[in-house]
């Protein structure tokens, strides 16, 4: 390597992480209103302190499944959305944020399905809204397991139709003349069933609590309208609320940054600290790591896979860089939400796919240090692409951030147990990766070549040893808090099985090979069958829904469970094929 | 002869081949388990699968069950033999310390699972608020209460299992003239109120006249509950006092008069008294602000132990059990509206093995990669030189 392509190489790593730091800025104003600093206002939501872009882009995810959309031209985002939805209705009914694909549900709702018309509007949605209610509380008491495609559509369709809703009629009733009006009309006829209305629908509670209450005592509008219809004053919050709403609705963005400020005020005499770590989680979110961890690991992958057939010199040690960079990314997701959150890494199904991946990448780069022959950066990079790819795809149901259920509530056993397994689920899905590619890899190079075998198996032996040494540490942990907390070290729960298997798999493998019975073609095969067994206990009990520990069912994930146990029984069969098919091929005809 | 006999079970019980067919059956086990837990539910599972030598299956062309699979029970005995029989194989120096100690963890572990499975029990606990408790009662075992309720400050309990009631015949109540003679017992059973043309239920005393009796099958199921039902007749003093349908399904106890001593008689399940008391005086069910989404659950409980002379309030809450006199009990659920806690029990004299074991497989890794690393630092050395 020269010194030009040194250079070169770690120019590609800087310059993905350039990238990754231009998300994290601020976004400009939007028509002159700072729809920014609106999202950094904190809110009391799902038993924890947000800022209201979280609860914006995780409304959005769940009724759009993106963060944004393109409407009449231009992106609309998260927080431009909510403020739409919350201010001027009018407008946001009529943005086709509704994904629907189920044919019977679009049926219902009486638009035909055509290729570009999965996308609807509150609007188009609101003369069915009856039909939909109807039909979502014939299928809500059949458990969700049992359900039709059809109910588990309509379902999910009525809880996406009601959040709109919710959020609608959460600072100011949809409909009505507004916050400022609400607060001059305070005692008028029909005030106190508005006020009702308000405080059964709203989606947040946006009023700090007052000096000398509980601390946790946020309040919602409806709650604070209330409180001062019964002579307790108007909270501080209210009035710049009603001239954010106002302005907003008024199109003056003036008023509007005007009223913010003084929003802001409030809140940082009534909650000082609150708008510091709300802002904090905004940066997080707007810098959305993971996205960009996987966009560079994307990168990476490709740019090894050209090394192997153009300038491998140059190529192979930017893939690394670029790798590198996107561990950087990846690790600083993961510690902010360590820090947002005051808790270990791994606290739900999201954070364990998140953790897996970057564990996974870690133990590549280390392999890489150690071989240089690209195996490491490839595997690692697609090990950390893929458990990246599953994890956005987990986050789609809400804040990824909720809070820990009172069985799980202990840091102590989560940094240890949780830990512990996810790095053991880490170490055999990456030697199961480096098994795929040297499957793959004796398929389609054409010379022999005994040593970088060798060397892959050498990989994939060390990590399963160390894949083994986590994985029984940490089921052996798991026990001793099953008995710290249940008074008995082992159950066979699901969960407990699952992390069993993966234990008894990587045992199985080991001694088979000091054993003798297999070598290096038959290590790799059940190398490959770790992913499976791994998947199994990672996803696979959560969908029985029996056992202490299932926290979470999803019906979806099924399917793609059973793809990827088929992709891997086929990978078996691939490595598993006699010599004839992969070695010695006449050159040329390959 | 003999002695080449005996080497052969030696070389078979050491042999790698075991090792990896038996954890091979072990990994299948705990598939077919976690499986089985769908529609047995967790404790049916398990000892169909876990707690037992065979896997036993009913073929509907044969009267008796026949075994089908090795159960965990002979898995994890053979597999104990085969690492006892490798850990003595395991060379006797200083370079195998580490195994050593790791396959010697793994059979403490093994034995921690056999006495768990052997001797663990378990129960659980129901208090409500302000209410004295002095026994654990099962999940799923029944008995067959008769209580003299003469004396107003004091109960008389004599019961009888499920299991004795299931042999049926005559069964003599200790310290009571009484004796029972049990005329059929239901493990399952579901009761209705006698319509016409309905099965009676046999009973010719008490509330069993006017219910119809249905036989049911047993479920195992977690969420589910058998109804025992048992029809009984007291005789004492040579005068049958009527046959009386006792059920799980029915509410109240159903009292006879023999001699001025009032009995009364229940289905339950199975009951056992500890020599201890306690007395709920707090319930907490905590929640995330705005949320009903738990925090916490605690239950502030007072234990109350003559014979120790002990009376101390203890909280039992989330991952903080109480252990005391071998059982150790834990907040496991509540309910008619945050005023019952539901403690669970569980009593298993082996509870420290998992314990030892850890230590010594943590032990055991560590020497053992201490030693490899040492081997293979020193090989770099000599390569270096070499």
């Amino acid at each position: 390597m020269t010194f030009v392509q040194k250079y070169l190489a770690w120019g590609a790593g800087v310059l993905a992480l350039l990238i990754a730091l231009i998300f994290a800025l601020p976004g400009g104003k939007v028509r002159g209103f700072d729809a920014a600093g609106f999202g950094n206002i904190p809110i009391l939501d799902g038993g924890r302190v947000k800022p209201l872009d979280s609860l914006a882009r995780n409304s959005l995810l769940v009724i759009h499944s993106r963060q944004g959309f393109r409407y009449e031209g231009r992106t609309i985002g998260p927080d431009e959305w909510l403020l739409d939805v919350m201010f001027r209705p009018q407008v946001a009914d009529q943005q086709p944020i509704f994904v629907i694909d189920d044919p019977d549900v679009i049926g219902l709702i009486g638009a035909k399905q055509t290729k570009n018309r999965n996308y609807f509007s509150f609007a188009d949605l609101s003369s069915h809204l009856e039909e939909i209610q109807k039909q979502a509380q014939n299928a809500q008491p059949i458990a969700p397991q049992k359900r039709t495609r059809f109910q588990s559509a309509i379902v999910n369709l009525f809880d996406r139709a009601y959040l709109y809703y919710k959020l609608r009629n959460t600072l100011q009733l949809a409909g009505s003349p507004g916050l400022g009006w609400e607060l001059q009309s305070i005692s008028d006829a029909e005030a106190s069933a508005r006020h009702q209305e308000l405080m059964q629908f709203a989606a947040f509670r946006i009023l700090p609590p007052l000096p000398g209450g509980n601390p946790d005592a946020w309040k919602n509008v409806g709650e604070g309208l209330r409180a001062m219809a019964s002579g307790q004053g108007v909270h501080p919050a209210l009035v710049p609320l009603a001239r954010l709403n106002a302005a907003y609705a008024a199109n003056d963005p003036a008023s509007f940054n005007q009223a913010l400020a003084d929003m802001n005020g409030v809140v940082s005499t009534l909650k000082p600290g609150a708008l510091s770590h709300a802002n904090n989680e905004v940066v997080f979110n707007r810098a959305q790591p993971f996205f960009v961890g996987l966009s560079i690991y994307f990168v990476a992958f490709m740019v090894l896979c050209i090394s192997w057939i153009y300038k491998p010199d140059l190529l192979r040690p930017t893939a690394y860089s670029l790798l590198f960079a996107g561990a950087i990314v990846h690790t600083l997701g993961l510690a902010a939400r360590i820090i947002l959150q005051g808790r270990p890494p791994v606290t739900n199904l999201y954070s364990s796919a998140v953790f897996v991946g970057w564990g996974a990448v870690i133990l590549g780069l280390i392999v890489e240090r150690m071989y240089r022959k690209g195996f490491g950066t490839a595997v690692a990079a697609a090990a950390g692409f893929a458990s990246l790819i599953v994890a956005q795809n987990l986050g789609t149901e809400g804040d990824t951030m909720e809070m820990m259920r009172a069985v799980l509530d202990s840091n102590f056993w989560l940094a240890t147990h949780v830990v512990t397994i996810t790095i053991g689920y880490s170490g055999t899905f990456l030697a199961g990766a480096i098994a795929i590619g040297y499957a793959i890899r004796k398929h389609i190079v054409t010379k022999v070549d005994p040593e970088t075998d060798k060397a892959l198996v050498d990989m994939a032996y060390g990590i399963i040893c160390f894949a083994l040494f986590f994985s029984f540490v940490g089921t052996v942990l798991g026990g001793i808090w099953a008995d710290q907390s249940w008074g008995r070290f082992w159950g066979w729960d699901p969960k407990e099985n699952g992390a069993l298997m993966i234990v008894l798999w990587n045992a199985i493998i080991l001694h088979a090979r000091w054993a003798g019975y297999v070598r290096e073609r038959g290590t790799m095969v059940m190398a490959i069958f770790g992913n499976v067994i791994t998947a199994c206990s990672w996803f696979g009990v959560n969908m029985l829904g029996v056992g202490l520990h299932s926290y979470g069912f999803m019906d979806q994930a099924f399917y793609a469970l059973t793809g990827f146990i088929i992709s891997q029984l086929v990978f078996m069969a691939i490595c598993y094929a006699p010599a004839r098919f992969w070695v010695e091929k006449p050159h040329g005809k390959a | 002869m003999i002695k080449t006999l005996a080497s052969r079970i030696w070389a078979f019980f050491k042999s790698f081949q075991l090792t990896i067919v038996l954890l091979a059956l072990l990994m299948l086990l705990v598939v077919f388990c976690t499986l089985a837990q769908v529609e047995l539910g967790t404790a049916g599972a398990v000892n169909a699968y876990m707690r037992s030598f065979f896997v036993w299956h009913q073929f509907s062309f044969l009267s008796f069950p026949v075994p089908t699979f090795p159960g965990g029970g002979l898995v994890g005995l053979m597999l104990t033999l085969n690492l006892i029989a490798k850990t003595l194989d395991i060379q006797r120096s200083w370079a195998k310390a580490g195994m050593w100690l790791v396959h010697a963890g793994l059979v403490i572990l093994f034995a921690g699972e056999f006495v768990a499975g052997l001797m663990q029990v378990d129960t659980n606990m129901s208090i409500e608020v302000g209410q004295t408790v002095n026994y654990v009662q099962s999940y799923k075992n029944m008995e067959l209460a008769v209580i003299d309720t003469t004396d107003p400050t004091w109960d008389e309990v004599y019961s009888v299992p499920d299991t004795l009631l299931s042999k049926g015949g005559t069964i003599a109540i200790p310290g009571t003239p009484i004796t029972l003679n049990v005329k059929r017992y239901f493990p399952n059973a579901e009761l209705s109120n006698l319509g016409a043309g309905g099965q009676p239920s046999g009973a010719t005393a008490g509330i069993g006249p006017n219910v119809a009796i249905v036989e049911r099958p047993t479920v195992t199921n977690d969420n589910e509950m058998n109804m025992g039902s048992v029809l009984v007749e007291p005789i004492a003093g040579g005068h049958s006092y009527g046959i009386w349908l006792a059920s799980m399904a029915l509410g109240a106890p159903q009292s006879f008069t023999h001699e001025g001593h009032t009995y009364s008689l229940s289905m339950r399940l199975r009951r056992q008294y500890l020599p201890y008391s306690f007395t709920l005086k707090q319930f907490r069910h905590d929640v995330y602000p705005g949320t009903d989404i738990p925090k916490n659950f605690s239950s502030l409980v007072q234990v109350v132990n003559p014979s120790q002379k002990e009376s101390r309030e203890v909280l039992i809450y989330m991952n903080q059990p109480l252990r005391y006199e071998g059982k150790t009990f834990y907040q496991a659920s509540f309910g008619k509206n945050d005023t019952l806690s539901v403690l669970s029990v569980v009593e298993n004299p082996g509870w420290l093995l998992p314990y030892v074991s850890c230590v010594l497989v943590s032990l055991g890794l560590l020497v053992h990669f201490a030693i490899v690393l040492r081997r293979s630092l020193k090989r770099r050395q000599d390569k270096k030189e070499g």
